[in-house]
């Protein structure tokens, strides 16, 4: 027994006698990073996959964003899409119903031409393995041509608005690497699933920069593709880099330890919208610099029209004048967030439309419950106590009754939890109290986020919700997703159960317009519908706050969504 | 000794089968799916019919179990429906990161917890005794994330002696000039605040058990033989009283070193360590149900074993004991 002991107390001092030697001798280098070129970004999660059709989570897309290319891109001024592996507007064919686009003379990462070919294989995989996310973009598309080594045709099964911002922005894969996986994948009984699975360890792109090395869990490096076919171009004003060396991803696990990162030096930029509560901290660091930028976001409270009340429009125009954005924007977003009143959000500077009912707009906690009372008297509800009293004066409702004299019952605000989304559960806490004293039995209820998804999108069992998207497509098309009947069905978008003919004719007719401005009248049409029938209130739209050390790279730039875009980083510059 | 062994198999054998089909139906109960829960308003519903179906989650549920079952039985996991390659793939990427940590802490805390705990039994009232026993309680009470915070403020941000987190220096591992022992000296250098986190949030709980069972010890007539026999009080503890206390210890240190695979999902979040701990929440939240399923079957195999293994030594360290 004696044995055990001396081994335990051997192997005890050994170890120590080690963690000491690491500590006083520092056997690895020191920790802050030295430029080189080499752009440092922290980020909080590793890509989950290379497979460019099957990651779905941000993360990835920040890695494969560098990488794949699509034909038309954002450009940072005023969001509009501009040619990038295209070299020119598409030219349409009305009568044909073709777009026939010419591509620029560019090279893949393995030094191979990119031709129109690729453009048809990409085209043609993504219809035939219904890949999702994508098929939508391509499932009116008859067929795709290639005309000539850098010329391609789209022929089109009918017209359609998204073929200009959705199906040309599409990321395309190389046909050469792609094609032998294509050919496994259509030999498996679940041909999609074969092609999820398939590893991407070396992806082949027509971007700025390439995979290099993946170290997974730790870091992803990134050398600038020598092939770019932007190199040394100016597009939209802009002379195109990489001027860097490559890109380095680190991962850190909390958005504390990237701070302190980015704070030491060991970062450059921490891709990630910074909480609020890091600001001060980070204002008085004058080797930092914090972006604010507007986001194209949309946070709402959705009601279930499907039941009572909440098919009373009047009850739902109440509760949207009841609720105090700005105060929401003030104390849970600290300032750092605009309010919405339409469900396109401001950002969308050229679908936003500013003349939709805004509820509350302007109004105290007294004008606002006053007006939510006279809408509401109106409509026939009654109260036990009612919100004002005969001299005119806010008091603590009680008992609110329904226009058939029934009580209204308990009713839930589901929404996800703190540790999912504070800002969406304080919101929901706040929306409760505003409509208590209403009289309203409001409950806000947090739910695991997968449990509030499948109540609301699947069964459709649900009073209330607070949701949101933080990244909505430029293209206003969801609006018809989000408000047509057709989609009012398990799992469908519509989780309000909205439905309005005259909203689905409009929709419809705008998903199908090719004139830009004709659509974009549609669109502002469409939202003053939903703002006066309100299945959704929106509520705000968080700003972005990125920081960046400003002591090694220079050039970054803004735009909606943030300075981490394909902009930025051909423009960086080593100081 | 064989046949008690073999019986003891056989027992793990039913029980990771009824671990399987809890598994298979707690997941089942959870709500939502992998692609319900996937929020992107650019995925339609027929695109997430579609996908449900190539996953084969639109199957009977009792044919979804028996292909489970048979899986299970080939050792095949399936693929992880998030990162689309084989799950053991995935596992095995970040398991020997969570056995060089979690390992390596619960041998260090147990070394130095045992040897500190014969000591203040030893020294029982003594200022020693008083010092490490508040010691140990206070340092096994702290909340982890709370420490692991203040030592990377402290020692990694304000001294800057070590990184702020991570597992290795970029630096490093992109210089092709970097051989095997100074990139695993990286790793070491890495491990430090971890796991000196881990060991003091550790040590205390097996210096209590220690210290308590080695009172008891202290208190046999053998020790009082040993005394009147005239041996040398460092022998006395040593080699009487130490050995017959680690009985209990044993039991608790082969627990800690089976769930050691388990990681730590606090630790390795906040420490950036690439771990089985945080993949294993991932995939319990984002209902990855082949991962989750492949994960906590390992830590139960893992753990039943090493309850056989632990039983075992029991006959090995006290010669009085026969199965």
């Amino acid at each position: 027994m004696a044995r055990h002991y001396k081994f335990a107390c051997f192997t005890c001092k050994v170890v120590a006698a080690a963690l000491l030697a690491v500590v006083l001798f520092g056997l690895a280098p020191a920790s802050q990073a030295a430029s080189n070129g080499m752009l440092k970004v922290g980020v909080l999660e590793e890509p989950k996959s290379l497979n460019l059709w099957l990651a779905s989570d941000a993360w990835s897309n920040r890695v494969l964003s560098m990488i794949y290319q699509p034909l038309f891109v954002r450009e940072p001024k005023d969001s509009k899409l501009v040619p990038w592996l295209a070299a020119g507007e598409p030219v349409y064919d009305a009568g044909k119903m073709t777009y026939t686009l010419k591509l620029r003379p560019a090279k893949w990462s393995d030094g191979t031409d990119f031709t129109a070919e690729d453009v048809v294989f990409t085209g043609k995989i993504i219809k035939e393995f219904k890949i999702p996310r994508q098929s939508s973009k391509f499932s009116f598309i008859e067929d795709i041509v290639a005309v000539d080594k850098h010329t391609v045709r789209f022929e089109l099964k009918r017209p359609k608005a998204i073929f200009l911002t959705r199906t040309l922005t599409t990321p395309i894969v190389q046909k050469k690497q792609w094609e032998k996986v294509v050919a496994e994948a259509r030999k498996s009984e679940k041909p999609l699933s074969a092609l999820l699975r398939q590893a991407v360890d070396h992806p082949v792109g027509t971007g700025p920069f390439m995979l290099a090395q993946w170290k997974k869990g730790v870091f992803v490096y990134m050398k600038a593709n020598p092939y770019f076919f932007g190199k040394g171009q100016v597009i939209e004003g802009y002379k195109m880099g990489p001027y860097i060396k490559g890109i380095i991803f680190k991962v850190f696990g909390t958005a504390d330890a990237a701070v302190l990162a980015l704070r030491k030096g060991s970062i450059d930029f921490y891709w990630n919208s910074i909480q609020a509560g890091y600001l001060d901290q980070l204002k008085g660091d004058s080797d930092i610099k914090l972006f604010v930028s507007k986001k194209s976001g949309l946070y709402y409270l959705g009601f279930n029209l499907r039941k009572a009340p909440f098919d009373d429009m009047a009850l739902r125009q109440a509760v949207a004048t009841i609720i105090d954005k700005e105060f929401i924007i003030k104390r849970i977003l600290q300032g750092y967030g605009e309010v919405l009143y339409s469900v396109i959000p401001p950002g969308n500077t050229f679908y936003y439309n500013p003349d939709v009912p805004k509820y509350g707009y302007g109004m105290n906690h007294d004008q606002r419950i006053k007006k939510a009372y006279e809408i509401l008297k109106a409509a026939g509800y009654s109260w036990e106590v009612p919100p004002v009293n005969g001299q005119g004066q806010v008091q603590k409702a009680k008992d609110i009754r329904l226009p058939d004299g029934d009580p209204m019952k308990e009713f839930v605000i589901l929404t996800p939890p703190a540790d999912y989304d504070p800002h969406r559960a304080m919101s929901g806490q706040l929306i409760q109290e505003w409509l208590r004293a209403m009289g309203m039995p409001a409950v806000s209820r947090p739910m695991a986020f997968g449990a509030l998804i499948q109540k609301v999108k699947g069964q459709h069992d649900f009073d209330c919700f607070i949701l949101g998207y933080g990244k909505l497509s430029l293209d206003p098309g969801y609006l018809r997703s989000f408000f047509h009947s057709a989609m009012n069905k398990a799992n469908g978008w519509n989780m309000s159960g909205y439905e309005s003919a005259a909203y689905d004719a409009l929709a419809t007719e705008s998903n199908n317009a090719m004139d830009l401005n004709l659509r974009r009248k549609m669109i502002m049409e469409l939202q003053k519908i939903v703002m006066t029938a309100v299945p959704y209130i929106p509520l705000y739209n968080p700003t972005i706050i990125e920081g960046v050390r400003v002591d090694r790279f220079t050039g970054w730039v803004q735009m909606l969504d943030g300075i981490g875009n394909i902009w930025s980083f051909c423009d960086i510059k080593p100081k | 000794m064989r046949k008690y062994v073999l019986k003891r198999l056989a027992q793990v054998m039913v029980i990771l089968f009824c671990i399987l089909t809890i598994l298979f139906v707690l997941f089942r109960l959870a709500p939502g799916d992998p692609v319900t829960r996937m929020v992107d308003p650019e995925m339609t519903p027929e695109e997430s019919q579609h996908l449900i179906e190539q996953l084969g989650l639109d199957k009977p549920i009792w044919t979804q179990y028996l292909i489970y079952l048979k899986n299970c039985s080939t050792g095949q996991f399936g693929y992880s429906i998030h990162y689309g390659e084989p799950v053991a793939k995935v596992i095995w990427e970040k398991l020997p990161n969570t056995i060089l940590l979690f390992t390596t802490a619960v041998l260090l805390s147990a070394m130095v917890g045992i040897s500190w705990g014969k000591i203040a039994a030893w020294r029982k009232g003594k200022a020693t005794d008083l010092v490490l026993t508040i010691a140990a309680l206070v340092t096994h009470t702290l909340f982890l994330p709370w420490l692991a915070l203040l030592l990377v403020w402290i020692f990694a941000y304000q001294l800057d002696w070590f990184p702020i987190t991570g597992m290795v220096s970029d630096e490093v591992w992109l210089d092709p000039t970097a051989g095997f022992f100074t990139k695993a000296a990286d790793v070491l250098y890495h491990m430090v605040l971890p796991l000196t986190t881990l060991f003091l949030i550790h040590f205390g709980s097996y210096l209590l058990v220690m210290r308590s069972s080695m009172l008891d010890t202290l208190k046999e007539d053998y020790i009082v033989l040993a005394r009147a026999k005239g041996l040398k009080e460092r022998d006395i503890r040593n080699k009487h009283a130490a050995p017959n206390a680690w009985l209990p210890v044993v039991t608790s240190v082969g627990l800690s070193l089976a769930f050691s695979i388990n990681g730590g999902a606090l630790t390795e979040t906040v420490f950036s360590w690439p771990g089985i701990g945080r993949e294993l929440v991932f995939a319990v939240s984002q209902n990855d149900y082949p991962l989750a399923q492949a994960c906590f079957m390992l830590i139960s195999t893992v753990v039943l074993m090493s309850n056989v293994v632990v039983d075992v030594l029991y006959a090995y360290l006290d010669p009085r004991i026969r199965y």
